[in-house]
């Protein structure tokens, strides 16, 4: 299927140099731009320093695409040095900002976009970065010899044309009209067209060659299996520009190859500044260390707003036992997210409670069904389902055959378990696709066994258990949804979806009215009434309870040796991690103050609090 | 044991079994632990094995109770459920009411009947009593009670409602802290942030000021405790490992038992079958398991696995389809070599028939590969099942598995919880050492230099 996609987008790419009609700018045309939201970066940034990082794994190319382009390494690439798109989404204010455009003109036609490309943009060697070379990566994304079917269906998808105009003015033209047209087509970034070759040998050859950049850094070091050097591209064209204020603070920044699992350590050591840590145990309890102790590494857990996407347990709507909405509410009261979250992860998380949690879209009054077992108690028992009681009664006798014959596997003890009229067990399976969660699922467990609900967990491989979603084949999955920050309701709950396999609607949801109501979320270009119709959706959703929400972590913790400096927002606000825009910087007085403090041996003020807040989301939440 | 008729070699082989004693005692304790391990629910459970309550004797290991048939409320937010009684609580409530009975009962002055029948009817519980197994713990339950403990209690704290606190810490064995809440000492204590840096029972806990708090507020895996009758500790969902273990090894030995059983019995069948008919149907049967064990194992598991959900006689099965090749080519060449010994020819010229031939004669001659090997076969069985569970083919969670536990103790997290590593890697050390004593002693006794039986 991949394959095929692939070749046909080489197809459909092949006409497009015989394009001779020159494309003109159509008279009268309006312009808009947006300097008016403040800088991303602090006013009070330093710059200079070296700054220290890691990745897990030395970086197997330095391309940004074709084979092996997204690994660890790329998103360091792509935010210092390369993926300089056309407009962004400011991560605080939402709105669009100029990036590497300085104006864009969206036509009535929601597909064709006019923009005005930034005249000083030079490439990291001192060539000007001209409309060729936006024109040149769209050719480059569609061409064989980058060998990459990612780029080349996006292409397909994406776009319809992309023509220069004049040397700093761009059409471009989407595939299908969007009400989004900035965020779907203007992501595109510049390739240097006056030193890049595309032909068979390409990929071999720029594998392991820093590529000449638009951004402000530039590779200059790398040692195999060591590090990766960043630094700064003398005179860059951007010094000084609105958006750019405040970001890309240290001079050269170094990122050590560092084995994830021994990431503290070398905080600890010194060898890193700042550590991301991602999982609760050990954020509760191995920074107990000195320099945390003394104030030299300081802690925050910053309160951050990102898409959740969908992620939790589906209930397949196909399955004979969650047809009844009784019992899938049963289930909804019965699923104890506070004993997971006291017991298993240290209260760090929070319950996602919409199905577009953390976008606009979310229905601010929908509550997540909380555990209540007198209430999944009633629902099931409206379900039909009871305790079967003459099972209980039995003999002696008959007891000690029942244990004897499950006495070698496991326990026989099934005689508490519901059962409906048709004598049917209140049993189902779980299909899940990796350990990780199996700690959790198993204490879950737990709880619907009091109750009397048998839940039997089943381990797969994790291509066999993705797929057995996609063709549900399963009665509940465990499942994760990234997203975007627009959500796409159409793939998961469209009834076009509901009457073919293979997709991402793995419950079998659809209904007419969700139907109309997604095509007023796409169609309509009133946000207001795409919104109510999103918060109608979510209602629904919730009302059917076929889906458990898990629960998300809408934080970035941060551990960092106390000369990282930060804007007093922290972070911005729409990130998932700390590198995602690069706002710290590296202070030098309290470099020398730190280096002086751990030469004495004193300890430096601790900061108590350790949560950081700065768009009040807490409150909201909970 | 008619079908078993001892002649003196065999009779001597297993004196000499015995005389080695490393093999025998080895087989002794390995046999014991079997035992031992088939009544495991009396020995590792959270229903108790004897419940004595208004005058009757119940037995909850066979039956189920409703909590209401021994007066136990639902634990919060269940309602008046039908749930089962959760009995090592029953007995610690009953405990507690034996406690404070004997406590009031010295206040009472005097011989006031009045008082004391009061008394006696408030602590009415006190003459009921639990027996519960010793490690009190089934392998599945979760028992988060030393993260949640200080929580209710201070949650009690908060309500105002010192009493119950006081009751609560008490039933569960934190009589210090039970007492300074019954002498109000505890205000003083939790506002001292010298004692308790966040003021609540939880810095109390981690400032170190009331000793026997030490270790309340963590999450699991915990550290062995006799508190709560965790002799090994709790595993990453706070299960009981001891009771885990226990399980762990009635499931492996068992399955590697049941295994050994099948695989040699059909290995020895085909093989002497190959080496002793001989000829094309040896040549046919050869090709035919040579592709048999071209098929990777773990894959068809695997695929076996997504298909079915994996039971114990599922595994098995799959496990035994592959099993079995190996003693086969021991068996065909000791038959090939054995037929045409001097007395397998007089035997046939004699007139016996074949099955006697095979029987009477060649098997018992070919025995040595079998009895040597099958010891070793059992390891290499437990030995499988663990790795298959360790990668997660194995029996599906949350069935108490050795595997399982390794995969838990090996986690980067876990690495300095040496409980929970030196469990499952001791016992499984232990078992397979017993096992290979007890081989070692057999091939011993076995030695054909010693003793042969050329007829």
């Amino acid at each position: 299927m991949r394959i095929v996609l692939w070749v046909s987008a080489l197809l459909a790419a092949a006409p497009l140099g015989a394009q001779d009609v020159a494309v003109v700018l159509p008279p009268g045309i309006a312009w808009s731009t947006n300097y008016d939201d403040p800088p991303i970066g602090s006013p009070e940034a330093i710059r200079g320093g070296t700054f220290n990082d890691w990745i897990g794994a030395y970086p197997l190319t330095f391309r940004l695409v074709g084979p092996n382009s997204n690994d660890g390494f790329a998103g360091w690439n792509r935010l210092f040095t390369m993926a300089f798109s056309l407009v962004k989404r400011h991560p605080v204010t939402d709105n669009y900002i100029p990036w590497m455009a300085t104006a864009w003109s969206v036509q009535d036609d929601q597909r064709t976009v006019y923009v005005r490309l930034d005249p000083d943009a030079r490439w990291s060697d001192g060539e000007p970065i001209t409309a060729d070379d936006w024109v040149f990566t769209y050719e480059m994304f569609q061409s064989p010899h980058i060998v990459d079917p990612f780029y080349a269906i996006l292409a397909q998808e994406t776009w319809e044309s992309i023509d220069k105009i004049d040397d700093y003015t761009l059409r471009i033209v989407g595939k299908d009209p969007s009400w989004r047209p900035l965020w779907d087509f203007l992501g595109i970034w510049p390739t240097p067209s006056h030193v890049v070759t595309l032909d068979s040998t390409w990929v071999e050859r720029t594998n392991n060659e820093p590529q000449v950049a638009p951004g402000p850094y530039i590779v200059t070091g790398r040692e195999r299996g060591e590090s990766v050097t960043f630094s700064r591209v003398d005179g860059w064209w951007g010094e000084g520009k609105h958006y750019f204020r405040g970001l890309y603070n240290p001079d050269t920044i170094q990122l050590r190859i560092v084995p994830e699992e021994r990431s503290l350590d070398y905080l600890r050591l010194g060898q890193i500044d700042v550590l991301q840590e991602n999982t609760a145990r050990t954020w509760n309890e191995d920074y107990t260390f000195e320099a945390v102790r003394n104030g030299w590494i300081k802690r925050a857990r910053v309160f951050v707003d990102f898409p959740q996407g969908v992620y939790g347990l589906a209930m397949n709507l196909e399955a004979p036992i969650f047809q009844d909405k009784d019992f899938r509410k049963a289930i909804q009261y019965l699923f104890n997210f506070e004993r997971l979250n006291r017991n298993l992860m240290f209260d760090e998380y929070l319950r996602i409670s919409s199905f577009f949690e953390g976008t606009e879209y979310a229905n601010p009054d929908i509550e997540p069904y909380s555990f209540d077992p007198q209430r999944a108690r009633e629902h099931l028992a409206r379900a039909g389902y009871r305790r079967p009681s003459e099972n209980r009664s039995r003999g002696l006798l008959a007891s000690a055959g029942r244990m004897l014959n499950g006495l070698i596997t496991t326990r026989a003890a099934d005689d508490d378990i519901l059962v409906n009229e048709r004598g049917e067990k209140a049993s189902f399976s779980i299909v899940y696709g990796s350990k990780g969660l199996e700690r959790h699922l198993t204490v879950m467990q737990q709880d619907y066994r009091r109750a009397g609900v048998e839940v039997r967990l089943r381990l797969l491989e994790p291509g066999a258990a993705f797929e057995r979603g996609l063709e549900r084949k399963y009665e509940m999955h465990l499942m994760g949804r990234g997203t975007s920050f627009f959500p796409d309701p159409r793939q998961y709950l469209h009834t076009e979806f509901r009457d073919t396999t293979n997709n991402n609607n793995v419950w079998g949801f659809g209904t007419p009215q969700v139907d109309s109501l997604i095509e007023v979320f796409e169609d309509d270009l009133d946000l207001e009434d795409r919104q109510a119709a999103m918060w109608r959706i979510d209602e629904i959703v919730h009302d059917e309870a076929f889906h458990i929400p898990f629960w998300g972590a809408p934080f970035v913790r941060l551990a960092y040796w106390d000369y990282i400096g930060w804007p007093d927002n922290w972070l911005p606000k729409r990130v998932l991690a700390y590198n995602d825009w690069p706002v710290f910087w590296i202070d030098p007085d309290r470099k020398a103050a730190l280096e002086e403090a751990m030469r004495t041996g004193t300890p430096l003020p601790v900061d108590q609090e350790i949560d950081k807040d700065p768009y009040d989301l807490v409150d909201d939440r909970q | 044991m008619a079908w078993i008729r001892l002649d003196p070699i065999t009779r001597r082989r297993l004196e000499r079994f015995r005389s080695i004693k490393r093999g025998w005692y080895s087989l002794v304790v390995l046999g014991a632990a079997m035992v031992l391990s088939v009544f495991a629910s009396f020995l590792a459970e959270s229903r108790a094995l004897v419940v004595w309550y208004g005058g009757r004797v119940y037995f909850p290991t066979f039956t189920y109770y409703e909590a209401g048939r021994f007066g136990q409320e639902p634990p919060p937010g269940w309602g008046t459920g039908d749930l089962e009684a959760d009995y090592l609580r029953l007995q610690r409530e009953w405990d507690l009411e034996r406690v404070l009975y004997e406590r009031e009962r010295t206040a009472i002055v005097g011989d006031d009947r009045v008082a004391l029948a009061a008394l006696e009817e408030k602590y009415a519980n006190r003459q009921n009593r639990v027996f519960m197994p010793p490690i009190p713990w089934d392998p599945y339950r979760s028992d988060f009670w030393y993260n949640e403990i200080l929580r209710d209690v201070q949650a009690e704290l908060d309500r105002d409602a010192n009493l119950r606190a006081e009751l609560l810490a008490r039933r569960d064995g934190l009589d210090e802290l039970a007492d300074a809440i019954a002498s109000g000492d505890i205000e003083t204590m939790l506002a001292d942030p010298e004692r308790s840096l966040t003021g609540d029972l939880l810095g109390l806990a981690r400032s170190g000021a009331m000793p026997s708090l030490a270790g309340l507020g963590a999450l699991p895996p915990t550290a062995p405790d006799l508190r709560r009758h965790h002799y090994l500790g709790t595993d990453s969902q706070g299960r009981d490992v001891a009771s885990r273990l226990l399980y762990g090894f009635r499931i492996s030995i068992f399955f590697s038992l049941f295994l050994v059983l099948v695989s040699q019995v059909v290995g020895t069948a085909v093989g002497s079958l190959q080496g002793y008919i001989g000829g094309r149907f040896d040549l046919l049967s050869q090709r035919l398991i040579e592709v048999l064990l071209s098929i990777p194992f773990l894959y068809v598991v695997i695929i076996m696995g997504a298909l079915f959900a994996p039971t114990f006689w599922l595994l098995l099965a799959i496990m035994a389809a592959f099993q079995w090749i190996t003693i086969t080519f021991y068996m065909r060449t000791e038959m090939y070599r054995e037929k045409t010994r001097e007395y397998c020819l007089a035997a046939r010229s004699y007139g016996a028939s074949h099955a006697r031939v095979v029987f009477r004669h060649l098997l018992p001659n070919s025995l040595t590969p079998l009895v040597t090997f099958t010891p070793f076969a059992v390891v290499a069985a437990i030995f499988t099942l663990t790795a298959l569970d360790y990668l997660g083919y194995g029996l599906p969670a949350p069935t108490p598995s050795w595997g399982e536990m390794l995969d838990q103790a090996l986690l980067a997290e876990n690495r300095d919880r040496l409980w929970l590593t030196l469990a499952p890697f001791g016992a499984l050390t232990f078992t397979l050492v017993l096992v290979v004593f007890i081989g070692e002693s057999v091939r011993e006794a076995f030695d054909p230099k010693r003793y042969s039986r050329y007829e």
